[in-house]
């Protein structure tokens, strides 16, 4: 008989088995946590990078607009805020503002520049490698990312649009309260936004080879021609949806916004929301299945 | 997480809820009306009834001295003949003399006519003033220690005339001077010491609070207005449901005005919102083939939230400009068509 002499070296180096799992393998964590740890990764990692210096510069612009306003009322140079000698009280301009620069132009662009770069900035990097050799599912990666991004614009978007509304809502005698239940609406209208626009853009990153310029041909190319036809196409953009939530009036800023509000056709609010809820989840799985069956070739 | 980025959405968080609380603040507990701020409105609503449909203020000084009151004098072609009569006749200047003015249309009782009340605050001469009404066959008589002069509107039902449908004027105070039906102006006197007045309306109240330093307003209840319009069915049953209305105007150069209108619900709001984009598309379609009918559009703003719809314009005095070009223009064709032509 022979005996079996045990190298103390080669025991210790040797992992514990984990009860009940095959000798000599540790068990993938489950998709949740092993999403929420590459969210906890990431979101220092999105927050600090360059991109939020973008992200700061479009939030601020807002806000140095209603600055201004303020400064300019408080000193009476300008006898208020005023369109084509028109005075204009201090809930219409918020309300423009939440139209025409957050729903309109700040939450598709964050979704886009965001969104399209959270598997396509790694490619970029060639460190998606060492994501994906780890014993996580890839779409696991993902929606750690995606979650990322949505706190990360979540938390600057929506401050920014509270800080507005205590500056611009008190312009022309405008009263805080009854604004509020807007204020409420529009934050959770701006959350859903930019919960959408990355999810879409998200799916696009993954899919498309060119990401950044098909979501910006999306998002301003035909989200905005399929707003102003007639008949169904509209109901193939997540603005549509949108802007059926927005509690303030469609501000005329020409004769497209005058055409696309005399073709208005509004969903219920609770369509809407469904119909939103509904895009994330099919992009965020669309997402993640190219996410898992694409081969990502980089670039020597 | 690193700590840098705890710290930051720590802050957001912080300065999330502290945005919302102040909101929360704002709209569940507010500051009554009255305790804090100065009562809003001219002092002349205390001899406004509570129950009054329709109240209007304008200052008279604001708009007589205005530029765009000079442009349309010149649009109408107006003279000074009919301020200098009424001057010689009365004592008084209406560009100088009367500082501003409040109305209101009371509430409709039963199939009466609606009365109305005038009070207006100024420099005028009583005696001659009660002097002249006494020449046009007026009665002078006292109530509660004010001046009233009474006057029949219709001198051939003098025998049947109900007592309401007799006009009078009346000093209620110094400077001030009521008229309406004489029942109005009997009850503005009651109010002056102390009976309840628009001030007590809370509805109305908050409307006219909203109007802070405007020139001219209007508020009211819709109904007043709609039924005093007497329009045709088949337009008035089109008309989203309107509760109240307001409309102001302030007077610098040219005109900035908002109207407001409150309506039922939110879904009357956005017909009515659609109806105005809608007027507001053909008007410029409309006027897009031609300058100089463009110049003469104001451009109209679209706001409000939930149930109310506002619409802000601008009259400015380019604007007037333009018409009084067009009209000259039109009166310049008129006269060159030889005689007989234009009626074809």
């Amino acid at each position: 008989m022979s005996e079996t002499h045990t190298d103390p070296t080669v025991a210790r180096s040797t992992p514990p088995v984990a009860p009940g799992g095959p000798a000599g393998r540790r068990q993938a964590p489950p998709f949740l946590t092993a999403a929420m740890r590459v969210f906890d990764l990431s979101l220092s990692q999105m927050l600090w990078s360059k991109r939020t210096i973008f992200l700061g510069l479009l939030v601020g612009s807002p806000l140095a607009l209603g600055i201004l306003f303020r400064v300019l009322e408080m000193i009476g140079l300008a006898g208020g805020v005023k369109i084509d000698g028109a005075a204009i009280s201090g809930p219409t301009v918020f309300g423009g503002m939440i139209w025409l620069l957050y729903l309109r132009f700040i939450v598709p662009v964050l979704g886009i520049f965001y969104g399209t770069a959270l598997i396509a900035d790694e490619v970029d990097d060639k460190t998606i490698t060492y994501l994906f050799v780890r014993p996580i599912p890839r779409s696991a990666v993902l929606v750690g990312k995606y979650l990322a991004y949505l706190v990360t614009t979540v938390f600057v978007v929506l401050p920014s649009v509270v800080i507005l509304y205590l500056l611009v809502v008190p312009l022309g005698h405008g009263a805080l309260a009854e604004s509020f239940p807007a204020l409420v609406k529009d934050l959770g209208l701006l959350g859903l936004g930019l919960a959408a626009y990355g999810a879409l853009f998200a799916f696009i990153g993954a899919f498309f080879k060119y990401p950044l310029v098909t979501g910006l041909v999306f998002a301003f190319g035909w989200e905005q021609i399929a707003l102003v036809l007639p008949g169904y196409l509209r109901r193939l953009t997540l603005a549509y949806y949108l802007q059926s939530l927005v509690p303030h009036a469609m501000p005329q800023d020409g004769l497209g916004t005058a055409l696309q509000a005399l073709f208005r056709d509004v969903p219920p609010p609770l369509v809407s929301v469904a119909c939103l809820f509904g895009c994330i989840a099919v992009f965020l799985a669309l997402a993640g299945r190219v996410v898992e069956r694409k081969e990502y070739v980089l670039e020597q | 997480m690193t700590a840098k980025t705890r710290y930051f959405l720590f802050g957001s968080v912080l300065v999330l809820t502290v945005g919302l609380s102040i909101g929360l603040v704002a709209y569940y507990g507010g500051v009554p009306g009255g305790l804090f701020a100065a009562q809003p409105g001219p002092a002349e609503l205390k001899y406004v009834p509570a129950d009054a449909a329709v109240v209007a203020y304008a200052n008279v000084r604001d708009v007589m001295n205005s530029q765009i009151r000079q442009r349309l004098r010149q649009f109408e072609g107006m003279t000074d003949e009919g301020r200098s009569e009424f001057k010689d006749k009365t004592g008084i200047d209406i560009e100088q003399d009367i500082d501003h003015v409040v109305a209101c249309m009371g509430a409709k009782v039963a199939e009466a006519e609606r009365s109305g009340l005038v009070v207006a605050r100024g420099r005028f001469d009583q005696s001659r003033l009660e002097a002249l009404a006494v020449e046009n066959g007026a009665k002078a008589e006292s109530y509660k220690g004010k001046r009233l002069l009474t006057a029949v509107a219709d001198k051939e039902h003098v025998a049947t005339a109900a007592h309401g449908a007799s006009m009078a004027i009346a000093f209620v105070g110094p400077g001030v001077v009521a008229m309406g039906s004489a029942d109005m102006v009997r009850q503005a006197i009651d109010r002056a010491e102390g009976s309840s007045s628009v001030l007590t309306n809370q509805d109305m109240m908050k409307l006219v609070g909203e109007m802070n330093d405007a020139s001219m307003w209007a508020v009211g209840k819709f109904d007043a207005l709609r039924a005093e319009a007497k329009l045709p069915t088949e337009v008035s049953e089109r008309i989203p449901a309107i509760t109240w209305f307001s409309a102001s105007g302030h007077v610098n150069g040219g005109m900035q005005a908002t109207v407001k209108a409150e309506t039922k619900d939110e879904a009357a709001a956005n017909n009515l919102r659609d109806i105005i984009r809608g007027f507001t598309a053909l008007a410029k379609m409309q006027a897009g083939s031609s300058p100089g009918i463009q110049k003469m559009l104001p451009d109209i703003q679209l706001g409000g939230d939930g149930k109310v719809v506002a619409v802000s314009f601008a009259v400015t005095t380019e604007m007037l400009d333009a018409m009084v070009a067009a009209k000259g223009a039109a009166g310049a064709i008129k006269k060159s068509l030889p005689t007989g032509t234009e009626k074809q």
